[in-house]
């Protein structure tokens, strides 16, 4: 299909208000939270208006002025309409809304349209849509003229000389879309129970009608709402570059430099996600206007906002010097910052401590010229794929000239030649834009074409050159090479590789040509961009129901998940590979170190004599000196028995994401360790010796239950694992008073809690600790077998320890959501 | 901006996914140069670069710390550098703070602070006056003569340096400068060596990792075996679990001192991986894997906005908030909702519209719920997905267009501490896919917040190349495009080049093609990156900035194109010219006006004289203006000057209004056939 013009479009909707539109059906909404099915009820009118709230929302959605749509309601008990203006007739027809760029009131007025008590005539309404259209489009001949007519087919049509409706619709070109409420399809598949006569003849009319048409279609209106969730590729059409493309120095070498005039399109442009705004209810002030008063008689009405963003500024005058540190800064929060204009402010960049101030933006750029320029050619076979930066672009020889063209062929086709070349291009965009530096490589459709390709490489500044070891050469200590190590995959292991590596080939696993052969299955031209496609279901389904909670989003439509597992028949064949692949490799998932390696790095010096490898120390350390302490707590901990707490942040690590190595709400200092720290589960890696048995330890955490202060107060001196070190202090403590015989360790605790509370007010780990509190007054006092005696304890301390409420954390520069009030009442609660 | 920089420009209101570039440069660095000072250290000789001038190790060991700190400040503003010196009888003052204590031996040269621009220039005077005066440095830092300082001591004295001045939440790194492979020969070396290893492992305890840079001669090979291997090795091993089989930590560069500093460049930012998550094969064949990009674009520092106190300037901090445009009424974070847009009103519309006083909003029952929350907009977002690379099959490697592409690529390599066995399994694979020439097609999330996408997953075996470059093992993985990102040709045809044309232009491509490698990044630092950054270090040093002195070495090198292809290229110009097919006239609308531009130049110049150019159409005078200017270039009329490029420019430019321009066109051509008689 060749691409539409996009917008200069009018849509007609014309609506079918019949009483019988009235009628209730029940319409499936995807599973509530529990699974259990849900149903909503609705009138046919309703459930039909969807499909015009959709099509309505995605204009709003594409923002074109050109794309435009009025709405015709036939039914209507008066008349208002431009053909019964002129002549008459055509009545219970009424121009609803006349044609304009619809907005969010349109959908209002959509969702304002109610069954009348009157029946109306569906050729009246279209001729009537024809001529408003017509009208409209007077002195617009180009613009695409639409027409949806929705109706559920129960009220008569007078169908004499329809013929004339259908020519007159073919020579506008107008295309007729007919949405019929249980309309009966052999495809979906549905056939209406019990369907009226009127019914039956008026669908068969309708399929008459339209197949005269040159464009025109009937559909059911639930098949016509699944066809709009499928993913639509939004054209965009690539606007050309005119450059020159530069060979040589063609200022003072003219007389061999080269030029040759091209234009550039983009190939690849990442479409990006619908944007997203935000909204909250308006605070109903005290000086409610009277007029809304009026707008909303009742009372429960609530009204969204649409939110701007507004950037404010603060500073912090402090008193020292600026001193940029960051424990120095945090501790200074308490000074309140103050908030200033940016009228105020000066623009500039910072050069370490030191404040360059650089009111335009921008220091001078450098001079360059636009154009692109060859800086030389390389093989293409030395060509690293995986440099390649960004967004492709084509370049074609100017299409107005055949000179353009012939030497931009000649290039293409010789650097195309035997032994590939491809060509390191530097491309100014405009008189004075940042040159990019990228290669540019040969294209040519034998007998139509040659043109080259762009894409952006790396400068020197943007490569890192991260060092990592060899995989398969590993070295001992005494200097030798290792050929057999838990690290090496064995004979054994490679060969079940290979089967697997067979088995899961998609070269023939796709779709079957005309020929019949398998295509390779994964076609990036038919991937859908999931997360796109979703948003922009879910922001217009948001737009046409009004509570997100009892109608949710329809499952995605299956065209966005088919790449989302790897085809049945490949999985059915490569199944053994799998299950020997499983077994062979043995791959285990470690359960989180519970000291960090890199402390008890000294024991090596024992096992010495073994002829070890350097780097397979974590592998086989027996248990040392500062691990010996975790298997007491993890002894400790196995009397406590499987404590529910010992599960800490579910929604991070919940199901089966039980590696889930994100650290977004960590500091991103030191991601590595904290990574490693984090996961839980099985063991020590690379299992060459039996596996320890003390499986009941508290695994992944870095404060052991025995000496837990001693432990918390550690690890907040290394100072990168704060945020973990709160939270197993916390979680430890739960622990701890929850065991029999905690009374013995009440003071401890206290003592534990006082800490804690410092270090997470200061650390802004308030809300860890407001929930750590609120977790252990549960555990205290709800769950069994319950602590009183300890609450009572932490009650003596009184408002000192309660939950860390607003002011206080604003002190520290934190937030918090605690009232002061609340914090002084919650210490009470019993 | 330029306009390179709004191409990828991302809405504001979106969620934007993290940058890349954030992860690496959100976080605070902090580097301790830790730098020998003996005798051998200090050695005068003459200097490679520079004629008639002594130099000695630790004159560029210096050096290469203030570029490092050049380089460090407009990456990071907020990392910090600090200098220790070791093998010195100069002592610091005992109340000056930081190294107010350190070990004898030991001296703070600069405390660990953030790097500003008076420090720096500073350590510049310093090594400028010594450039004079090579002797300056000893009688600066006089070298310990008789002994060595227990390398303990340097050890404890940069843990103590360290604490006192680097912030908790910092990457802290020492970089460790010396050319002596064994500082305790004798009776001693055991015991010293021993007590070296405890002290390195207070200092990796505290969280600080060593990086050594020894430095090697032909006179004096660095024999790590001697001393350091027992001393680093396995406390560095196992601090980086994932070095491979090397003897030493792969951290450790011996280098001529001459390459000091480009080893250095090599460390300037700390390892870290992007993300760290599972691969998953089959459904219970999981692998744990890191990921790290080593491409990544890097860009001008942010601006900041400052405020005047009056004795200093101060940064003002940004807090980005949500209000509500009609009441002005800040909304509660916790109670935003979001949704799609409602269109915009426009303002008259607003006025006669009996809804004036609700602005842009919706309407629903107090008890609905007409917008999504973050938690739901992130599952639209991730299709419910949990971060993960899953492998969906393999396919030949010749599957992967080099136009498929979209974004720079990340690189994943096995990561044994999460997941056992998966070193030997990554491996082979690897060798697997290299040995069959495939590549797998994989689905990822590879992180929380990201959207997801196929990847097209790329073997490397290791390879040193010619450039010296390492490719080290491990897989890319490429973001595919989506459908949604590709557009159509919107060329299907154009006249091609006969073989002749072919085989010419082949002979001048073949002359400036480099013999070996491929595409050298090092070669082509980013100049406009360069020369804001030179400004910005020329505005804080408050020197002048000198435009004439910056090169720009993305350059094509024009000496060497001609010298080498200069007369092939001009060659295949004069055959171009005379081309049948290049000659044809094109059978577009603009057939005729091809036709009528072979007005020669005489033919202008005449009609110029006459004053008669106003006769021609304005497409003529277009297409003459164009022509001269093409037929000039390509003959190599070296009169062919810029400002009738640019002329040129705007002549072919077809969105050009016709109209009342012709004045300007004739302009134009007037002024350049006066300018060229």
């Amino acid at each position: 299909m060749p691409a539409e013009r996009a917008g200069f479009t009018v849509t007609m909707f014309l609506v079918d208000v019949s009483p019988s539109m009235g009628k209730i059906r029940e319409v499936e909404v995807p599973d509530g939270a529990n699974g259990e099915s849900m149903t909503v009820e609705m009138t046919n009118l309703e459930y039909a208006l969807q499909f015009v709230k959709l099509k309505v929302q995605e204009m709003i959605y594409h923002g074109r002025k050109t794309e435009q749509c009025g709405l015709i309601l036939f039914g209507t008990d008066d008349t208002d309409n431009t053909v019964n203006e002129k002549n008459g007739g055509y009545e219970h027809v009424s121009e609803y809304i006349p044609i304009l760029q619809p907005d969010v009131r349109t959908l209002a007025k959509i969702s304002g349209i109610e069954p009348s008590e009157t029946t109306g005539d569906a050729i009246d309404a279209l001729i009537v849509g024809i001529e408003t259209q017509q009208e409209y489009l007077e002195r617009k001949p180009s613009w695409t003229r639409k027409i949806v007519l929705i109706t559920d087919g129960e009220s008569p049509i007078e169908i004499e000389d329809w013929e004339a409706t259908v020519s007159k619709m073919n020579a506008l070109k107008i295309s007729l879309t007919v949405v019929g409420v249980d309309f009966d399809d052999d495809e979906l598949p549905f056939h209406e129970q019990g369907k009226s006569d009127i019914k039956r003849t008026n669908e068969s009319f309708y399929h008459t009608f339209t197949s005269k048409l040159e464009r025109g279609v009937v559909g059911n209106a639930e098949f016509a709402l699944q066809e709009l969730a499928r993913p639509e590729i939004k054209q965009v059409k690539s606007q050309p570059s005119v450059f020159v493309l530069r060979v040589g120095d063609v200022e003072s070498r003219a007389e061999e430099a080269i030029e040759i005039y091209v234009k550039t399109y983009k190939y690849t442009a990442k479409a990006s996600l619908p944007s997203i705004k935000r909204f909250a209810r308006r605070v109903k002030g005290d000086d409610e206007d009277e007029s809304r008063m009026q707008l909303d008689d009742d009372e429960d009405k609530v009204i969204w906002t649409q939110l701007a963003r507004r950037t404010e500024y603060f500073i912090d005058r402090g008193d020292g010097e600026e001193d940029s540190e960051g424990d120095a800064e945090d501790e200074r929060k308490g000074d309140a910052l103050e908030k200033v204009e940016k009228e105020e402010l000066v623009r500039g960049f910072k050069y370490g401590a030191s404040y360059v101030p650089c009111p335009d933006d921008t220091f001078p750029k450098l001079p360059t010229l636009k154009g692109i320029e060859i800086c030389g050619f390389f093989k293409a076979k030395h060509f690293k794929r995986w440099q390649e930066m960004g967004e492709v672009y084509y370049v074609f020889g100017d299409t107005d000239k055949a000179m353009q063209q012939v030497a931009l062929s000649s290039l293409v086709k010789a650097m195309a030649k035997s032994e590939e070349k491809f060509a390191i291009a530097r491309w100014v965009k405009k008189d004075g834009g940042e040159p990019k530096v990228g290669v540019m490589w040969p294209m040519t459709i034998e007998g139509q074409m040659d043109y080259l390709m762009w894409v952006q490489m790396p400068f020197a500044d943007d490569i890192r050159n991260f060092p990592f070891g060899s995989l398969d050469k590993l070295v001992s200590k005494t200097n030798n090479t290792v050929t057999s190590h838990p690290y090496l995959p064995t004979k054994e292991q490679e060969s079940a590789m290979d089967r697997f590596v067979d088995e899961m080939d998609l070269m023939n696993a796709g779709e079957k040509n005309e020929e019949g052969e398998r295509e390779p299955w994964f076609d990036v031209r038919l991937s859908y961009n999931p997360a796109l496609h979703r948003m922009k279901q879910a922001l217009l389904h948001a737009a046409v129901v009004d509570d997100i909670s009892k109608n949710p989003l329809p499952p995605p439509h299956p065209e966005l998940t088919k790449y989302f597992d790897p085809p049945l028949r490949v999985l059915k064949r490569a199944r053994d590979a799998i299950e020997e692949c499983k077994d062979l490799f043995k791959v285990r998932e470690v359960p989180a170190k519970v000291t960090r390696a890199r402390k008890d790095g000294h024991v090596r010096a024992r096992d010495e004599d073994e002829d070890m490898l350097l780097l397979d120390k974590t592998a086989k350390r027996p248990p040392t000196s500062s691990q010996m302490p975790t298997t007491q707590r993890a002894f400790a901990s196995q009397h406590a028995g499987p404590s529910p707490k010992a599960k800490r942040k579910p929604e991070a690590r919940s199901g089966d994401d039980s590696s889930a190595t994100e650290s977004e709400t960590e500091p991103e200092s030191d991601a590595e360790d904290l990574l490693v720290n984090k996961g839980k589960g099985a063991h020590l890696p690379t299992p060459t010796r039996s596996p320890e048995p003390d499986r009941g330890r508290a695994s992944g955490r870095i404060i052991g239950n025995t000496y837990p202060l001693d432990d918390f107060r550690q690890n907040i001196a290394r100072g990168d694992v704060v945020t973990k070190a709160v939270e197993d202090l916390g979680d430890i403590i739960k622990e701890v008073v929850a065991k029999p015989f905690a009374s013995r360790r009440t003071e401890e605790m206290l003592q534990c809690m006082r800490v804690l509370r410092k270090v997470a007010l200061e650390e802004d780990e308030i809300d860890a600790w407001n929930a750590f509190l609120r977790q252990l007054h549960e555990v205290c006092l709800e769950s069994k077998p319950g602590n009183k005696e300890f609450w009572t304890h932490v009650q003596g301390e009184g408002r000192t320890i309660s939950l860390i409420s607003k002011s206080e954390a604003s002190k520290f520069g934190g937030t918090s959501d605690v009232t002061d009030a609340y914090a002084a009442e919650f210490i009470h609660q019993q | 901006m330029s306009s390179y920089d709004d191409w990828n420009k991302l809405d504001d209101d979106e969620d934007v996914e993290l940058e890349d570039a954030g992860y690496l440069e959100g976080n605070k660095d902090v580097i301790l140069f830790c730098i020998d000072c003996s005798p051998s250290m200090q050695e005068l000789y003459d200097d490679e670069r520079y004629e008639d001038v002594q130099t000695c190790r630790l004159f560029t060991a210096l050096e290469a710390a203030m570029q490092i700190q050049k380089k460090k400040v407009i990456v990071g503003p907020n990392d910090s550098v600090g200098i220790m010196l070791f093998n010195t009888t100069r002592r610091n003052e005992a109340t000056a703070g930081q190294g107010a204590e350190i070990k004898k031996g030991t001296y703070v040269y600069q405390p660990i602070a953030t790097i500003d621009a008076p420090k720096v220039q500073e350590l510049m005077r310093l090594l400028d006056a010594v450039r004079d005066k090579p002797k300056l440095l000893s009688q600066e830092f006089p070298p310990l003569t008789e002994s060595r300082v227990p390398m303990g001591d340097v050890f404890t004295s940069c843990n103590w340096v360290m604490r006192d001045g680097a912030s908790k939440t910092a990457v802290k790194r020492v970089f460790l400068i010396t050319d002596e492979d064994d500082p305790h020969p004798g009776p001693t070396h055991d015991r010293l060596a021993k007590s070296a290893k405890t002290t390195l492992e207070d200092l990796l305890q505290a969280g600080v990792t060593v990086e050594p840079f020894f430095i090697s001669s032909e006179d004096k090979s660095f024999d790590p075996s001697k001393f350091y291997s027992f001393v680093l090795s396995p406390t560095n091993v196992i601090e980086d679990a994932e070095s491979g089989g090397a003897v030493l930590p792969e951290s450790i560069s011996i280098a001529r001192v001459e390459d000091l500093l480009s080893q250095m460049r090599f460390h300037e930012v700390p390892k870290r991986a992007f993300f760290s998550t599972r691969l998953q094969l089959a459904e219970g064949f999981v692998i744990g894997v890191k990921g790290y990009t080593p491409v990544t674009e890097r860009k001008k520092g942010k601006h900041e906005y400052f405020y005047d106190l009056g004795d200093r300037m101060v940064v003002a901090k940004s807090r980005s908030i949500m209000v509500d445009d009609m009441s002005h009424a800040y909304a509660d974070k916790s109670e935003i909702l979001s949704g799609m847009t409602l269109g915009k009103a426009s303002m008259d519309e607003e006025k006669e519209d009996a809804e004036q006083a609700v602005g842009v909003a919706r309407v629903t029952q107090a008890n609905m719920r007409p917008f999504y929350t973050q938690d739901e907009i992130n599952s639209f977002r991730t299709m419910g997905l949990e971060p993960m690379i899953k492998l969906l099959g393999f396919k030949d490697i010749s599957e992967l267009a080099y136009e498929d592409n979209v974004k720079h690529s990340t690189f994943i390599y096995p990561d044994e501490m999460t997941y056992s066995g998966s070193k030997r399994t990554f491996t082979a694979l690897l060798r697997t896919m290299v040995r069959k020439k495939k590549i797998g097609i994989a689905l990822g999330l590879a992180r929380r917040n990201s959207t997801p996408t196929f990847y097209a997953m790329l073997p490397q075996l290791p390879k040193t190349d010619e450039s010296g470059w390492d490719d080290p093992p491990g897989i890319h993985l490429i973001p595919l495009p989506f459908a949604d990102d590709i557009r159509a040709a919107r060329v299907e045809r154009a006249y091609q080049a006969n073989s002749e044309l072919e085989k010419m232009a082949r002979a001048w491509i073949d002359k400036i093609t480099v013999r070996q490698g491929g595409y050298p990044p090092d070669t082509y630092p980013n100049p406009s990156l360069a020369y804001h950054n030179a400004q910005l270090e020329a505005a804080a040093f408050r020197e002048e900035f000198d435009a004439e002195s910056f090169e720009d070495l993305s350059k094509p090198k024009y000496d060497m194109i001609h010298k080498r292809a200069g007369q092939l290229m001009r060659a295949w110009k004069e055959a171009l010219l005379v081309d049948e097919t290049a000659n044809t006239v094109t059978e577009t609308a603009g057939t005729k006006r091809k036709a009528d531009v072979t007005v020669n130049e005489a033919e202008i110049r005449s009609m110029n004289d006459y004053g008669t150019l106003a006769k021609l159409r304005v497409d003529q005078l277009k297409d003459g203006c164009q022509v001269r200017v093409f037929l000039d270039a390509q003959l190599g009329n070296p009169r062919c000057s810029q400002a009738l490029r640019n002329a040129h420019e705007f002549c072919k430019s077809k969105s050009l209004p016709s109209s009342g321009k012709k004045a300007d066109l004739m302009e134009r051509v007037g002024e350049w056939l006066e300018a060229h008689p």
